[in-house]
């Protein structure tokens, strides 16, 4: 079976270029291992029958006093496993980094292309907005969005809702990216003759945008996204560090290095080494794999 | 009464800076006339040419013609209806629009890169409600790409599959799919090589025979125009300065910006004399 995508130029420069291919690997091994994390982990890590307190900062490579089996990565204060904790928090980091990409990506491209498309007074209001909010660092967007709404929702939701949350925060706060590029490339789309001729048909300016122009301004909007799961994540683990993220039953690779951080100078480096080395490790990937989906796809670059 | 009327018709671009810049700056308001008081008509199946620099207002004629851009003042009638009546009923002006479509310059830029073929054919006839079954849309798009001197095969090509000239008639053909009685074609050959040029001129007047289409037909090429048309408007400057029948233009040129035009195109006959 021929498929289109191994003939593709894209495919031609990426199995030619090492540091794509492994960034690429490294990120879907990880992306494997959070998935199944449930086959993959050694222990449960929320379990708390399975745990023994006297296995507690266990060295890595170290075996459990009762059943022999070697802790990997060691264990933290209450004998958790800490491998276990990092794939499950790994599953919460990148799902929360993936919805909240995606709100940003929605609620960007939709106003980037009503203000390039519409044009006027509501491209003032939308990208003076954008330019407002792009003055206050996304963390600090986040905190406060992170804030209103915990303020808002009745106590007993809180907890539950958390991670819907930080989910909503991060997303609000990084949508401008989208909405500036999509914008522009808009603005040069509509311009274009075959969207004049789409107007003649009378279509309406949602069917215009939605059918013509949004599936050739989808390269840009690949790449922001690729860039922003990597922010995304980072912003969700430094919320998380801060305390103010995931609740600590459900850690995330933030929460994890927070917690790691409390033994650092007592002599237990492991628990704040491997969930930091897993993050620098994840948006490393992600971020080598941008930069490479961004040089392919700027025709200047070629 | 003429088929295509144009009465009177300008169009005014405010090129001025926002009203707030233009208060501290002091500046008074930019305005441009890009088409001024201009009057012509076409009587149907005949074809009409706007001639004229770049700038000169062409283009905007078009548009305003096609629907895209209001008139500053004066007016359009095509068949007796204008687009912009301000009592027009919504119903004649979706027949309008059915019977105004539009050949645009670059064949590069006038297709959606990423629809196929058939889909680009497709979209008038689903936009007008023309036909309903599926297989009805079918037929009457392969139908269309025989007309324009391409095959059934090509219906699930996308357009970077073409040529340039390809492409043009792929255009041609969407424009004929709603049944059009006006065409605009902007500079339809401008950006073809020669040879090219010469069989979609070709096809544009077969067609108009076939179905008795009226052309409004726009160009700075006045080789082009002196084939294609029956009359011919030049325009400078938003103005239209003279207006005759391509011999009497030719032969006879009043205006001492035609007189221009016609020096600055090349002559074959004076090439062949050179030694």
């Amino acid at each position: 079976m021929k498929l289109p995508f191994l003939e593709s130029d894209l495919y031609y420069n990426f199995k030619r270029t090492p540091v794509a291919v492994l960034s690429f690997f490294v990120f879907l091994i990880i992306v494997i291992m959070a998935i199944f994390a449930d086959i993959i982990a050694p222990h449960t890590p929320f379990e708390p029958l399975t745990l023994n307190l006297l296995n507690g900062f266990t060295p890595p490579m170290q075996a459990n006093e009762f059943t022999g089996t070697i802790f990997l990565m060691g264990t933290d204060d209450q004998g958790r496993d800490l491998f276990s904790t990092i794939l499950f928090g790994l599953r919460i980091s990148l799902f929360v980094g993936l919805m909240a990409v995606f709100l940003a990506m929605v609620i960007g491209v939709t106003l980037g292309l009503i203000a390039g498309f519409v044009g006027g007074v509501l491209d003032s209001v939308i990208m003076r907005f954008a330019d407002i909010q792009i003055t206050f660092p996304s963390i600090l967007v986040a905190m406060l969005i992170y804030g209103v709404a915990k303020g808002l929702l009745p106590p007993d939701l809180r907890y539950e809702m958390s991670i819907t949350v930080l989910i909503i925060s991060i997303g609000l706060s990084e949508w401008v990216p989208f909405a500036r590029t999509v914008r522009g490339s808009t603005l040069v789309e509509k311009e274009k003759e075959y969207v004049i001729s789409a107007r003649m048909l009378g279509l309406s300016y949602p069917q215009i945008m939605v059918r013509h122009i949004l599936p050739n301004i989808l390269s840009p909007v690949l790449v922001i996204a690729t860039i922003t799961l990597a922010l995304a994540i980072i912003t969700e683990a430094t919320l998380s560090f801060l305390g103010v993220g995931v609740p600590t039953t459900k850690p995330s690779l933030g929460t994890l290095i927070r917690i790691g951080q409390d033994f650092l100078f007592s002599g237990e480096w492991w628990i704040l080494l491997f969930p930091a080395l897993t993050l620098l490790l994840l948006a490393l990937s992600i971020n080598l794999f941008g930069d490479w989906l961004r040089d392919m796809l700027n025709p200047k670059l070629k | 009464m003429s088929f295509l009327l144009v009465n009177q018709l300008s169009r005014i671009f405010d090129l001025s800076e926002p009203w707030i810049l233009r208060k501290i700056k002091g500046q008074q308001k930019k305005l441009l006339k890009a088409v001024d008081k201009v009057n012509f008509s076409i009587e149907r199946g005949q074809t009409y040419a706007l001639v004229g620099e770049s700038g000169s207002g062409k283009s905007t004629i078009a548009m305003m013609v096609a629907g895209l851009i209001k008139p500053s003042s004066g007016f359009i009638t095509i068949d007796g209806y204008n687009f912009f009546s301000p009592t027009i009923e919504n119903n004649i002006k979706s027949s309008l629009r059915k019977s105004v479509q539009m050949i645009f310059q670059s064949p590069y830029a006038s297709l959606n890169p990423r629809w196929r073929v058939g889909d680009v054919l497709k979209e008038p006839i689903k936009a007008f409600n023309l036909i309903e079954s599926e297989n009805g849309q079918k037929r009457r798009v392969c139908e269309l790409l025989e007309q324009v001197g391409l095959s059934e095969r090509d219906i699930n090509k996308f357009p970077h599959e073409f040529s340039g000239g390809q492409r043009q008639r792929i255009c041609i053909a969407r424009s004929l799919a709603s049944e059009p009685k006006l065409i605009i074609c902007d500079e339809p050959t401008s950006a073809l090589d020669v040879s090219v040029q010469a069989q979609v001129l070709n096809l544009l007047k077969d067609l108009q025979k076939q179905f008795s289409l009226t052309y409004l037909f726009i160009s700075h090429d006045l080789a082009v125009v002196s084939t294609m048309a029956n009359r011919i408007g030049v325009l400078k400057q938003g103005i239209l300065v003279e207006e005759a029948s391509p011999n009497k233009l030719f032969e006879k040129p009043e205006h001492d910006y035609t007189k221009m035009l016609l020096t600055a195109a090349p002559d074959i006959k004076n090439v062949s004399k050179i030694p």
